[in-house]
């Protein structure tokens, strides 16, 4: 698999946010997204995620344009091929951690027979195997995000996209977070790609494009 | 403040309207209590008149009494008129009006109200007539056209008795008028005594015209009294010094020494006899009470002496009786007879001989029989003084003014063929003087009857004085001891009596706050519900200032104080509101609703009162609720709100909540048991009672079902939306609870709606119809029974139509006119309307009984028990008992009887949505001991298998009497059409409840979506479509609506099924019924979800700016 980004502008009214960012990657690549608050990290993620089309530009993953396709496609595309990690989890409180792991699966209807036990398995390889059945309310911060990566992983997607997945954790917490994305980004193949403040974050993966002022530079 | 409220505006402007709609639906339902009631007495106003006080007497008196009343008191201003009851008939077209009021007045009763006098003068042959629009409308008539108005003739001699009975065709009386003019149905068109909605037709002719067609010139049997302002309230004290006795019915005669009062109805009846001869007592007068009789034979051995007059009397107290020898008569015992010289001479008899005397008695319907007495000639008494005595025999119609004995034209059969010159010779000699006495015991014994038992009392002068002089006292007297009200000529209170009558049978503005209870406690928990919304809406608000060292209170403090202002704006809203509501409510009882009141002149009466009580009362509710949402803040720990937790309030305690959920189990079930055995008030009250405690405990088992949690595991979109709805439990229990309460009221009501019972229900005697098939009821009473072969003869059916009426069974009713007690009459019933109720329907039972006093199998028999002195057993309709007439079983009902004696009427069976809502009922026999002027049958039941035929022939021969017949199942379903009416209003009200719900789900629906925009966009970013989204929060929407009505329909169902009828609930209409509110939820939801779902959900996941 692969993903390409080709001078990909981004506007909000007036504002500039995204301007002209190429860059491309493979399987099994990760890639660091730093810079200040307000330079369109998030924004590049959520662009290279199918979540906000780009104001001119394009994105190609497997030399396929997303955007080109319908919502139904796309929002399928997206369920099978993408996995996100929120700085704010976004677990659903009124579900418990293997609910909200599963919760991918159902988006198209039903959860199928195998679903089960990849959501199983991936909780206990995030070792959140004793809290399956807790609600999110009555995890910590770091368990919620340990949630959060098996259910961006649950669908077995080849682009992964974490978005400051450390960024409300503590040092001991987000090396843990950090330790168990790349391992699971090491085990499961994928492209990941990683929007950061954190150096130490940054460092561990092998790439880094900068983004000052909507433009890219890489590190 | 200000900023705040102008900040969250959208929310706060939701909280106002919601107040605003609280307080316009309980202000519209006061004012359309004060409407009814104020409407009601508006037209009690407007059928009245300046008339303050009106005298209505069956007998007729003179004209001039109305004169000699003013000239008695000069505040009261008194207006005679005549007023009959009979029908109408086109000419032409044959169109028919039946209980059209025919009144013969004068230029004085359009004085009444303030009108011209209609134009009643005489300018051809035909009797001039002016009818109100009702009745013009009713006859289809235009001015110039030829009406026939039938009524039946007022006779002074009871018509039953053997001196007073007429056919059909002598009894009644027809005359040609023609239209000449039209008043309005207002003021003097609209006037009537009785209080009623419906416009009564009425058919006015002249006053002198109308009394000399009824050959009772200067007399009338109507006065209408006006008082000013000065006069004293009671026109009573100037009537019994103005009315003579004549006016009473009695006349007085001085003749040979002696006083003689006799009555001009033939008989003295009991209540003014006992008078007389009591005063004749204490004036220390001789009194000697007679009774004659008429005797068809006298006869000794093989000779008779035809058509002779028979005093009974106490011989020896007034007058001399001589025997021929010039001894005094002897005293006939009991047994005993003295013949006049010439009857015992024309017999041959002698002292000692066996006298057989053969007489009629008079039975009810016309039925008369011949009976037969022997007694032993005691004596023959001498041609003079008492034994030629004609004054003994009071005038007879028919009788005393014919020149011979051919020329008599009496009211009962004889066989002139009979009479022989020698009883001419008698006649022309001795006129009526009875030609046999015998002791006033005896007398009593063969011919007393309800009509009377004498016929005059003679009476010897005082002690020191002479006769003129005694009748002066004696005349006094009798004015003194028989007071005109004894009489039946009693003036009613009828201003102040409508008045009275217009608070209504029905608390019209009670019914509707009853109606509009859920509507109003929907708005509240709406209001609730909104509030709580804002309230949560600033949860960080709360925490920041709770953060910052605010107290709980003084947070509350601020927010009712926000709610206070908003309440306050929001009621003032809702009053213009109220009015509108309360207009939108009376323009449907006089549109939509009509059946349920009868008339379309109901109009809007505001009243501050209702306005103020309406806006206080909802402020209360409205704020209450409010409290007790701003109360819980305090419980919230400050991390929770300034996370903008404010929802995870959950909705109670579960151990609290499950055992109120099993308290409210049980107490509905406690309900249920008791409500077989309950009066209908309190099987109401259970009614309500039961279902209330349902839907608490269903809504308390939702509440532990959402806290509770699941125990499967979430594997499908569907049972991700359903558990969706537990996110926030306490905002989707108040969205449950408004649906399911609204379905309670929608399902519980539409389980009562009675539907046509149809054909092969009415056949059966235990229906509401009793097995009749007709009800036939007349304006002038029949005296004849159609249901005999003989009655049919006599009333002139042809042979074809007799052969129908053979195939039917007819039952008359005597009627006792009152006020309508069902529910089609809309004032307070004072003087119900009573039936007589034959013996052979007491025989043949049927009809279905709600409850009885006491267990039997034959529940008729309850009529004929004896009861204590002044009370009449009597059986009323369940519905009518309980909702207008505001009485039990057991309870008791006084009515007055002619001679102004109050009896009471002892309500001892119920019947069960039976034709009989209108009237009570009573057993024929205590009818006419208690009231035995009322004479004839003006109602029956007809038992045909040709109710077409049968109905159609009775109205052909009997128009004259103003027959109608009406097919007892429309009877019923006009009775079921009120009530279906009122189920309607109800309905609708519950409706607008179920309205509310909707609008409250769609309100949470979008809030819900605000709220989760967030989780929303993770999903999204998770891969879920739009339309999947949309279907998941459908799903929640749906969940919240199925489980809401769920609870509402179990509730109504498990409450109806005591309540409902034999023919079961009417599954197919409430199905529909809850098809349409589901979708409506569904659709309310939906829409909510795609306004909110259009914005986009990405912002939401940004935690950065860009």
């Amino acid at each position: 698999m692969t993903l390409r980004a080709e001078r990909i502008s981004k506007q909000y009214g007036d504002v500039s946010v995204l301007r002209e960012v190429s860059f491309e990657t493979g399987r099994g690549q990760s890639v660091a997204v730093v810079g200040p608050s307000g330079s369109g990290k998030s924004t590049l993620l959520h662009v290279l995620g199918t979540l906000d089309r780009p104001s001119s530009g394009r994105v190609e993953i497997d030399g396929r344009d997303p955007y080109a396709l319908s919502d139904k496609e796309l929002a399928r595309f997206r369920n099978r091929g993408i996995g996100f990690v929120f700085q704010d989890h976004h677990l659903l409180p009124q579900y418990s951690v293997l609910e909200n792991v599963l919760i991918p699966t159902l988006a198209s209807g039903n959860a199928g027979s195998g679903d089960g036990d990849r959501a199983r398995n991936l909780i206990e390889r995030v070792g959140l195997a004793h809290r399956a059945n807790h609600r999110p309310a009555a995890l910590s911060g770091g368990e919620r995000q340990r949630a959060a990566v098996a259910r961006a992983l649950v669908n077995r997607p080849a682009l992964l996209l974490c978005d400051e997945p450390t960024g409300s954790l503590d040092r001991a917490r987000a090396d843990e977070i950090g330790d168990l994305i790349f391992e699971l980004h090491a085990r499961e193949d994928t492209i990941l790609i990683g929007v950061t403040h954190s150096p130490e974050m940054a460092a561990r993966f092998e790439r880094t494009l900068e983004l000052r002022e909507g433009t890219c530079v890489e590190a | 403040m200000r900023r705040s409220l102008t900040f969250f505006w959208r929310i706060h402007l939701s909280v106002l309207l919601g107040v605003a709609v609280a307080t316009a639906v309980l202000t519209g339902a006061l004012l359309v209590g004060d409407s009814v009631r104020d409407s009601l007495r508006d037209l009690t106003l407007d059928r009245l008149g300046d008339i303050d006080h009106a005298l209505v007497s069956e007998r007729f008196f003179r004209t001039d009494l109305a004169r000699d009343i003013e000239a008695a008191d000069d505040g009261l201003t008194v207006v005679p008129a005549v007023t009959l009851s009979g029908s109408a008939v086109h000419a032409t077209e044959g169109t028919r009006a039946s209980r059209v009021a025919i009144l013969g007045v004068d230029s004085r009763f359009a004085g009444l109200f303030d009108a011209n006098a209609p134009d009643l003068a005489r300018r051809g042959a035909a009797t001039p007539l002016v009818a109100n629009e009702s009745l013009r409308s009713e006859l289809n008539a235009r001015v110039g056209n030829a009406v026939l108005l039938s009524f039946e003739l007022p006779g002074d001699v009871h018509r039953e008795s053997l001196f007073g009975r007429d056919g059909i065709s002598e009894s009644i009386q027809t005359v040609r008028a023609r239209l000449t003019g039209v008043v309005p149905d207002r003021g003097m068109g609209r006037f009537g005594l009785r209080p009623r909605q419906r416009t009564p037709l009425n058919a006015f002719v002249s006053l002198p015209l109308l009394q000399e067609t009824l050959g009772l010139p200067g007399r009338v049997n109507m006065l209408l009294v006006s008082q000013d302002a000065q006069a004293v309230g009671d026109p009573a004290p100037a009537l019994a010094r103005a009315a003579t006795l004549d006016d009473l019915g009695l006349s007085m005669r001085v003749d040979a020494g002696y006083l003689a009062v006799e009555s001009t109805g033939f008989l003295l009846k009991p209540h003014v006899a006992n008078p007389v001869l009591g005063l004749a007592d204490e004036l220390g007068m001789p009194r000697m009470a007679i009774l004659t009789y008429l005797a068809n034979t006298i006869r000794v051995g093989d000779r008779v002496l035809p058509y002779s007059t028979v005093a009974a009397m106490d011989v020896g107290r007034v007058g001399n009786l001589r025997l021929a020898d010039g001894r005094p008569a002897p005293v006939p015992g009991e047994g005993e007879v003295l013949l006049n010289a010439w009857a015992a001479q024309d017999l041959r008899a002698g002292t000692g001989d066996a006298v057989e005397l053969a007489y009629f008695e008079a039975g009810p319907k016309e039925a008369l029989s011949t009976r037969h007495v022997t007694l032993r000639l005691a004596g023959v008494v001498a041609m003079e003084e008492l034994g030629a005595d004609s004054l003994l025999t009071p005038a007879l119609p028919g009788l005393h003014d014919a020149e011979d004995m051919h020329a008599w034209d009496p009211p009962f059969p004889v066989d002139l063929k009979r009479i022989r010159p020698a009883d001419e010779a008698y006649w022309d000699a001795y006129r009526a003087a009875p030609k046999a006495i015998v002791s006033a015991a005896t007398g009593q014994r063969l011919w007393r009857s309800r009509f009377g038992s004498l016929t005059s009392v003679r009476m010897g002068p005082a002690p020191g004085l002479d006769a003129g002089q005694s009748a002066g006292r004696f005349r006094t007297g009798l004015r003194e001891a028989l007071p005109p009200e004894s009489a039946g000529m009693g003036f009613q209170p009828v201003r102040e009596q409508g008045l009275a009558a217009s608070s209504g049978s029905t608390d019209f503005g009670g019914l509707f706050v009853g109606f509009s209870l859920f509507l109003i406690v929907s708005a509240a928990l709406l209001v609730g519900l909104l509030f709580r919304l804002g309230v949560e809406q600033r949860a960080d608000e709360v925490g920041v200032l709770m953060a910052s060292g605010f107290t709980a209170g003084a947070i509350r403090r601020r927010f009712m104080g926000e709610a206070v202002l908003l309440a306050g704006l929001g009621g003032l809203i809702g009053l213009a509101g109220g009015l509108a509501y309360g207009w939108l409510m009376i323009a449907g009882l006089r549109t939509w609703w009509v059946p349920a009141v009868g008339t379309g002149e109901l109009t809007l009466h505001v009243h501050g009162s209702g306005l103020a009580a309406g806006f206080l009362i909802s402020q209360i509710v409205v704020l209450l609720t409010i409290l007790t949402t701003v109360r819980r803040l305090g419980g919230l720990p400050v991390r929770a709100l300034l996370s903008g937790a404010a929802h995870h309030a959950t909705a109670g305690s579960g151990r609290r909540l499950t055992v109120l959920a099993l308290a409210s189990l049980g107490l509905a079930a406690a309900c249920l048991a008791g409500a077989p055995d309950a009066g209908r008030e309190a099987a109401i009250a259970l009614f309500f009672g039961c279902g209330t405690f349902l839907l608490i405990s269903g809504l308390c088992a939702l509440a532990v079902w959402f806290q509770r949690g699941r125990r499967t595991l979430v594997t499908g979109i569907w049972k991700m939306g359903v558990w969706n709805s537990a996110r926030n439990p306490g905002r989707s229990l108040l969205c449950a609870s408004l649906i399911a309460s609204a379905c309670f009221v929608v399902v519980a009501v539409g389980a009562h709606r009675r539907t046509d019972a149809g054909r092969d229900a009415l056949i059966s005697r235990t229906s509401g119809a009793g097995g009749f098939q007709l009800i036939a009821e007349t304006d002038a009473p029949l005296y004849h029974d159609p249901g005999s072969a003989d009655g049919r003869f006599e009333l002139g059916f042809s042979e074809g139509d007799a052969r129908i009426l053979d195939g039917a069974r007819i039952m008359p009713f005597r009627v006792l006119p009152g006020d309508d007690v069902s529910c089609l009459n809309l004032y307070r019933p004072r003087h119900p309307r009573v039936l007589g109720v034959p013996e052979t329907l007491i025989r043949r039972g049927g009809f279905a009984f709600d409850r009885l006093l006491h267990e039997t199998e034959a529940p008729w028999t309850l009529l004929t028990r004896q009861a204590e002195p002044g009370v009449i057993p009597a059986f009323g309709d369940a519905n009518s008992v309980t909702w207008i007439l505001h009485k039990n079983l057991g309870d008791e009902i006084p009515i007055q009887t002619e001679t102004g004696e109050t009896v009471r009427l002892r309500l001892v069976g119920l019947l069960k949505h039976s034709i009989f809502q209108s009237e009570l009922l009573v057993s024929e026999a205590n009818f006419t001991a208690h009231f035995p002027d009322r004479s004839g049958y003006g109602y029956f039941l007809v038992e045909t298998d040709r109710p077409g035929e049968t109905g159609a022939i009775l109205e052909r021969r009997l128009q004259d009497a103003g027959l109608d017949a009406t097919p007892t199942s429309a009877r019923l379903a006009h009775f079921r059409t009120v009530e279906n009416t009122y189920l309607s209003t109800f309905q609708t009200l519950g409706g607008l409840g179920v309205l509310l719900g909707t609008i409250g789900l769609g309100i949470v629906m979008v809030r819900n979506v605000v709220e989760r925009r967030t989780e929303l966009a993770a999903l999204r970013a998770l891969g879920f479509r739009r339309a999947l989204l949309s279907g998941l929060l459908c799903v929640e929407n749906g969940f919240l609506m199925a489980t809401g009505m769920g609870i509402g329909v179990v509730a109504a169902i498990v409450t109806t099924v005591p309540h409902a009828s034999g023919g079961g609930l009417p599954w197919t209409s409430l199905l529909a019924m809850l098809c349409l509110i589901f979708s409506a939820g569904l659709a309310a939801g939906t829409a909510g979800v795609l306004v909110a779902l259009r914005t986009p959900l990405l912002p939401a996941l940004k935690r950065e700016g860009a």
